[in-house]
């Protein structure tokens, strides 16, 4: 500590102690908060087409148009550690095979607490298939809307927020939409 | 010159100008981070967590780093010359 350097090294040296400490303090921190979110799934139509698949003009692909309702308040998710949440739509289903699916339909990233209430209507934005290109003889399946909590320091959180009360089935596949 | 020069970039203190730097930042830090966590956990804002802190840095560094008069008060008295031995 004798000169100026020193003294700079001794003080910065210090501080990222007290960083890593402060920082581990409030990763913790974010554990504190149990708020579950609450919310409200429905699925009200779904249509499976029987298309052409992509690149193989001779193979035929099911795939499922899903409508949906959405309504959650994720508002007390936020917190002094949230940087952001992460909804999402996710389709469980077992196919013939017996392998257990989980497919992500539709997400959407919530950054600021105002747009915490979320009120969506509409369809899956992304293609939901199965990998052996049919829904045919596939249980009905269950869906759930599911968040992340993105922290500014610390580990992501997982949650759900909804999920259909019954489960939902495929119907047969049609040639148009 | 050349030394006045190295004095001002060197800025040597005495020890006890040491061990109260060594005190004062100790303490100023431990208490910021702790003062910055609950202001931050109160306020629900990270912001004014970082905000103490910067401010705390700012503040520290401008206290300790320049060899202020208040660290150089004990300067060491060293003994007087021994006499050349007899030749």
């Amino acid at each position: 500590m004798h000169s100026i350097f020193s003294r700079i090294n001794n003080g910065s040296a210090f501080l990222s102690s007290c960083m890593m400490a402060l920082l581990a303090a409030i990763a913790l921190s974010s554990f504190l908060f149990t708020a579950n979110a609450e919310g409200d799934l429905s699925i009200s139509s779904i249509k499976v087409v029987s298309s052409n698949a992509r690149r193989y003009p001779n193979k035929k692909q099911d795939l499922a148009f899903i409508n949906f309702n959405i309504t959650a308040d994720l508002s007390p998710l936020f917190h002094w550690n949230t940087k952001q949440l992460f909804l999402y739509l996710e389709a469980e289903y077992v196919n013939k095979q017996g392998v257990k699916n989980e497919v992500v339909i539709w997400d959407r990233i919530i950054r600021r607490k105002e747009d915490a209430f979320v009120k969506f209507v509409g369809k899956n934005k992304y293609m939901f298939r199965d990998i052996s290109s049919s829904f045919k003889g596939v249980p009905p399946a269950n869906y759930s809307l599911k968040y992340n909590i993105m922290p500014y320091v610390g580990v992501l959180q997982y949650g759900e927020a909804a999920r259909t009360t019954k489960e939902v089935a495929f119907p047969e596949p049609q040639s148009r939409l | 010159m050349s030394s006045f020069l190295q004095e001002i970039t060197e800025g040597k203190i005495d020890y006890s100008g040491q061990a109260l730097v060594d005190l004062i930042s100790k303490v100023t830090l431990s208490a910021a981070g702790i003062a910055a966590f609950c202001a931050g956990f109160a306020l629900q804002d990270l912001r004014i967590t970082f905000g103490i802190i910067g401010l705390a840095v700012v503040t520290l560094t401008l206290l300790v780093v320049p060899p202020w008069p208040i660290f150089r008060r004990h300067p060491v008295k060293w003994l007087p010359a021994a006499k050349a031995k007899a030749e």
